[in-house]
């Protein structure tokens, strides 16, 4: 019965106007690396343009991006057409029907980011990619878009902007203020992803925690919003 | 299967900031079909959402077969609810809707349920078309097909006969009268009074956030038409001598002169339809003009809010 919902949820982000944006938004760093791939001289460092790439621009604007979007779209627009009133009255448990939306959305997301992230690893580090080289990033942005998924699907049942409020966390907190402060990077989803990313490549700034702790981060932020999100789905107003 | 009543509201209130969309209402209901009347903005569809759980109420508690539905999910079981909405994934057919309804409902064999539910409006021939090139009808149909497909035993309809024809309004009145018969409490929001007293023994009457009358439909039908009624004349010449002679007649309750008009209320129009020509024959006053003032349904409305707070006359 879930997958059902989980289905219907996938089909229809996928489906929605704003995907083809969000595609163009993934293959930002797949242009910038064929970019970089053409224009390669002998002296660049290609780990370094990968790790820059990665940690720089995928992790906090670009896996954020996606999952937020498709994050809020998954209950967020079922808000605006009353479709969400038709799940709601159903005797399926509030925290089944928010885990099948942050699963969609997830799923959404990722469809996107992971031939992304494996396409601009490809054609950055050409003949020196790995396995871990993209493994390892790869696990950092799935974790992490789990979370931004999770917290979007919280955030669209409690506020009408989810995406302005989304996208004001992404750039002022985690691409402003969480990348000063030390201490503000400990409540920033990107920097426990990027905390994968230095695990093989070399990082700008001193990493929040080591891998196991950030999966674990991730994870728990990920829980705990889905189960505030089914709390929230049995009070908030709806249309 | 508890013995509390599908629904009790007790001295609900709902606003939202400074708007109040209902206040203080108390009602239970227990089996038969009930109308909600109001007027838009009345608090129908505030009462509809605080009875399915889609709003809580600011004061007082409301309570589905004895229990809250947004911290009991399971009370959907016997739920079926047609809100205002289109039907949701328009890109599926009307049959898979349905059976999604089902399925999401526990029913067993759904496909069975949706099939029986699509054929109860009506609706088979078009069971496998995609939602989305639906009338407005056709999905009123697939709104009320997934509502009952579970054999609900509480059906909360918001206006459910909008944008259907005559023929399907009748099928779906029938279908209502013949669910409420069989025990099953059927609340149907409508701003017509003509519509639901086809099929409501009993009407509830919102009139700006408050219940303003309950009971028997034909009791407010009649009090609905034996309400003071405020009539227009046109003479062709002043009309003091008219006016006087008409404050003389036992049905008129009042008569002001203004701008040339009169305006007349009564508390029996009938007595004055006979009455008016004759008094305007002894006044040798030719009637330009005559018609009802304030016959609208809003009007209605406003009568019977103002009486139960005690300003009607």
């Amino acid at each position: 019965m879930i997958d059902a919902v989980y289905a219907l949820t996938l089909r229809s982000l996928l489906l929605q106007k704003r995907t083809i944006v969000l595609v163009v938004v993934a293959l930002t760093p797949v242009l910038m690396a064929l970019a970089y791939a053409l224009a390669r001289s002998p002296g660049d460092h290609d780990h370094s343009f990968y790790s820059d790439l990665v940690q720089q621009l995928f992790v906090p604007t670009v896996a954020a991006l996606v999952a937020l979007v498709f994050g809020v779209s998954a209950f967020g627009d079922e808000r605006e057409d009353g479709t969400i009133l038709y799940l709601v009255a159903t005797p399926q448990a509030r925290l089944r029907l928010v885990v099948a939306k942050v699963a969609a959305a997830w799923t959404a997301s990722l469809l996107l980011l992971v031939p992304s992230l494996i396409l601009s690893g490809a054609l950055s580090l050409r003949h020196g990619l790995t396995a871990g080289l993209v493994g390892w990033p790869l696990v950092g942005v799935v974790l992490a878009s789990l979370a931004y998924c999770a917290a979007s699907v919280l955030l669209s049942l409690y506020t009408r902007r989810p995406i302005v409020i989304g996208v004001l966390y992404i750039v002022l907190w985690e691409g402003s203020i969480a990348t000063f402060a030390a201490s503000a990077a400990k409540l920033s989803i990107s920097a426990y992803g990027r905390a994968f990313v230095g695990k093989v490549l070399p990082q700008a700034a001193a990493p929040v925690s080591g891998t196991l702790v950030a999966g674990i981060v991730l994870v728990a932020v990920a829980a705990a919003t889905a189960w505030i999100a089914a709390r929230a789905l049995g009070r908030v107003e709806l249309p | 299967m508890s013995d509390a009543p599908a629904i009790a509201f007790e001295a609900v209130s709902r606003w939202f900031g400074d708007t109040v969309a209902l206040a203080d209402v108390s009602f239970t209901a227990d089996g038969g079909v009930i109308g909600l009347l109001g007027h838009n903005g009345a608090g129908k569809s505030t009462t509809l959402k605080l009875c399915a759980g889609f709003s809580t109420p600011s004061s007082g508690t409301v309570r589905i077969f004895g229990t809250n539905p947004r911290r009991t999910p399971d009370v959907y079981r016997r739920i079926g609810i047609v809100p205002d909405h289109s039907p949701p994934w328009p890109f599926l057919t009307a049959r898979r809707v349905v059976e999604l309804s089902a399925e999401l409902h526990h029913v067993e064999d759904h496909r069975g349920a949706a099939a029986a539910a699509l054929e109860t409006v009506g609706l088979e021939d078009a069971a496998d078309r995609p939602v989305g090139g639906f009338s407005h009808g056709m999905r009123q149909r697939v709104k009320l097909a997934q509502a009952l497909a579970h054999g609900p035993d509480l059906l909360l309809l918001d206006e459910p006969l909008n944008g259907l024809d005559p023929t399907q309004r009748s099928h779906v009145i029938e279908l209502l009268t013949r669910l409420g018969r069989e025990g099953r409490t059927v609340i149907v929001s409508s701003h017509v009074l003509h519509e639901v007293e086809r099929m409501a023994p009993r009407v509830l009457v919102l009139v700006n956030g408050h219940l303003v009358a309950e009971g028997a439909t034909d009791a407010i039908r009649r009090l609905i038409s034996e309400r003071p009624r405020r009539v227009l004349v046109e003479p062709d010449r002043d009309g003091r001598a008219l006016a006087r002679e008409l404050l003389a007649l036992a049905d008129v309750d009042a008569v002001r002169l203004q701008n040339g008009t009169i305006e007349i209320e009564t508390s029996d129009p009938a007595a004055l339809s006979h009455e008016l020509p004759q008094a305007a024959k002894r006044t040798g006053t030719l009637l330009r003009g005559i018609r009802p003032v304030g016959d609208d349904l809003e009007s209605v409305y406003a009568y019977l809010h103002d009486r139960a707070r005690g300003q009607a006359r």
